[in-house]
């Protein structure tokens, strides 16, 4: 209520019409969650998997990017190239090795992480653009080393890779693995939000905003920002592992720079400051992808375009708009009583 | 007040020098403060208080000569790891974390002297190091602002603030930059008050153009001119001094060595 005091004299009659605007938020994200929830029940097989799946799978991977944007300040390009590792991980050891999908998926997350842990070790040094340059060298590493150890089919990729039953098959029947994306973007989610309240999320945020008096306070920050890529890692890989679930295949075009430059126009439409906004973002990018072709074969020159117009509009991303719409609203009725 | 002679060195300096480039910032600087005593650092800007403190805080290595905190040498210990032996500082331009609350601000420091960085699960500790952290923001003087985002902190607030931040860190020695810089007169006097009620045991080095400030709350003086320090003694034997009348004054002033930058003495340093 504290934010209130602005509305003035007939501060009564303004605080029914916020407090209005408020009831409609908060019903409009209801009905939001209603439909997210029952994606599978309302809609088309084809929708429920292309559009839903897909856009849980990238908002994941999108997610990292702005964990590791909105917390710790740094703009990352290897979050595409580290969920090519969990993916092959996952797709050679099911594929070739004949391990259990499960089992494969842990593994692959682990050894993401751990590649993470290296890549970051370098990475972590710097800050900003040589930050930005240094990670998509490592993306542009993990994208060659793909394409060319034949280990990894090279140029083909691994085919036939089959989700653990229990999520059944993407295609046939997008249920089961449309609900295990859900669950693990909401846990994502939940996971980010606990982390900024703990003493790590608190010194992230420190490294985030200045980093030379986390050093003065004891922090040490080239370890805090490795941990924190690894989160992030940690993240994505989970994402690389839907994702060859729902492809049942991995090859280097999914992992190539053009996949690259996607994952961050999905972070950036969907709003790099709140997690949320990664979802947002994959589900924006993912129905242009799908529906674009039926009017038009220039889907990068639309996705261009609706990327400067969500950037213009909105600085703050898909996510932002309900801040800027709550600004406009309070201007409105502070305008109005004045 | 009488000096009390040095008993245990807090901090010990010898021959301290840095050069950026083609500025010799620092040059042969030796300093002994004693635990538990209050020094004032004076001088005109570009004299090399600040850098003397990054040298000290680690932010910054010599280029020569060394630096010894109570009895050990530190002159190449990284940054943060000087905290442990209690050394803590505040900066000239606050370094705040300003989208932070103020209640997080300090909780940071307080984390930050207590280890466990990378503890991502919220312990009992926590609550501890929160109601730590509102003490230390009460003693500032923040105690109702807890909830507020720093970035909406007024200027005056942001430099009680600093003050906490080193404030959080168990100091044994408080480094602070021109803590008074751009506070009205009575919020420097409030600072002043926070100054000279510190722990007795805690050693105090304070950069301060405000000569009231400084005065107060110093029992001995080092003065600083274009590296070197050119002066050093106790309040009244500064105030009677020629030589810093001269610097503080603006009255024309021949560097004591050839060396020097040759400007700035002519200059009436006021701010």
């Amino acid at each position: 209520m504290k934010r209130l005091r602005f509305l003035g004299p007939h501060r009564e009659e303004a605080v029914g019409t916020l407090l209005g605007w408020l009831w409609l938020k908060r019903v409009a994200l209801a009905g939001l969650l209603v439909v997210v929830l029952l994606v599978p029940q309302l809609f088309s097989t084809f929708f429920a998997s292309s559009i839903g799946v897909q856009s849980l799978v990238l908002g994941i991977a999108a997610a990292s990017i702005i964990f590791l944007n909105a917390v710790v300040g740094m703009v990352s390009l290897a979050q595409t190239a580290l969920y090519g590792v969990a993916a092959y991980t996952t797709a050679k050891l099911a594929v070739d090795l004949g391990v259990d999908p499960w089992l494969a998926a842990l593994v692959a997350v682990g050894v993401t992480v751990v590649v993470a842990l290296l890549f970051g070790a370098v990475a972590s040094r710097s800050g900003g653009i040589y930050f930005l340059m240094i990670t998509l060298a490592s993306s542009v590493i993990t994208y060659y080393f793909f394409s060319q150890v034949t280990a990894f089919g090279s140029h083909e990729g691994i085919n036939g890779v089959t989700p653990p039953a229990l999520l059944g098959k993407p295609f046939v029947d997008p249920t089961g693995m449309y609900y295990g994306a859900l669950i693990c973007s909401v846990l994502i989610y939940v996971l980010v939000r606990y982390l900024r309240r703990t003493p790590f999320g608190y010194a992230l945020q420190g490294v985030r905003d200045e980093s030379i008096r986390m050093r003065a306070l004891g922090f040490n920050v080239p370890l805090l920002r490795t941990a924190a890529f690894a989160v992030g890692a940690f993240i994505a890989a989970i994402g690389g592992v839907l994702l060859v679930w729902y492809n049942s295949s991995i090859s280097p075009g999914t992992i190539d720079l053009t996949r690259t430059i996607d994952l961050l126009t999905i972070a950036v439409i969907g709003g790099l400051g709140r997690l949320e906004g990664a979802w947002l973002g994959a589900l924006l990018f993912t129905l242009i992808q799908t529906y674009s072709p039926r009017y038009t074969d220039r889907f990068e020159t639309l996705i261009g375009l609706v990327f400067l117009a969500v950037v213009l509009a909105s600085p703050g991303g898909i996510v932002g708009i309900s801040g800027s719409l709550d600004r406009w609203v309070q201007r409105r009725l502070a305008g109005r009583k004045a | 007040m009488a000096t009390s002679p040095p008993v245990a060195g807090a901090l010990r300096v010898r021959g301290l020098s840095c050069r950026f480039g083609g500025v010799q910032a620092v040059s042969g600087i030796d300093l002994d403060v004693a635990g538990g005593e209050r020094r004032a650092i004076l001088g005109p800007n570009g004299a090399g208080k600040t850098t003397l403190f990054n040298l000290l805080s680690g932010e910054v290595y010599p280029t020569a000569g060394h630096v010894e905190v109570f009895g050990q040498d530190v002159t190449l210990t990284p940054a943060r790891k000087r905290i442990k032996l209690g050394l803590t500082r505040t900066y000239q331009t606050s370094r705040l974390f300003p989208r932070l609350s103020v209640a997080e601000n300090i909780y940071l420091a307080v984390v930050g002297a207590e280890g466990g960085q990378l503890r991502p699960l919220r312990l009992h500790r926590d609550d501890e190091f929160e109601a730590r952290a509102r003490q230390i923001a009460s003693r500032v003087g923040l105690n109702d602002r807890l909830e507020v985002v720093v970035a909406s902190l007024s200027h005056g607030e942001q430099r009680q603030l600093e003050v906490a931040l080193a404030l959080g860190g168990k100091p044994k020695i408080m480094m602070l930059d021109e803590p008074a810089a751009g506070l009205s007169p009575a919020e420097r006097g409030s600072l002043t008050d926070l100054l000279v009620s510190l722990d007795p045991a805690v050693t105090l080095l304070v950069v301060e153009h405000d000569m009231d400030v400084a005065l107060r709350v110093a029992q001995r003086v080092t003065v600083m001119h274009e590296g070197r320090v050119v002066a050093d003694g106790t309040p009244a034997e500064i105030r009677g001094n020629q030589l810093v009348h001269d610097l503080y004054l603006g009255r024309a002033y021949q560097p004591p060595s050839p060396s020097g930058r040759g400007q700035g003495g002519g200059r009436s340093v006021t701010d």
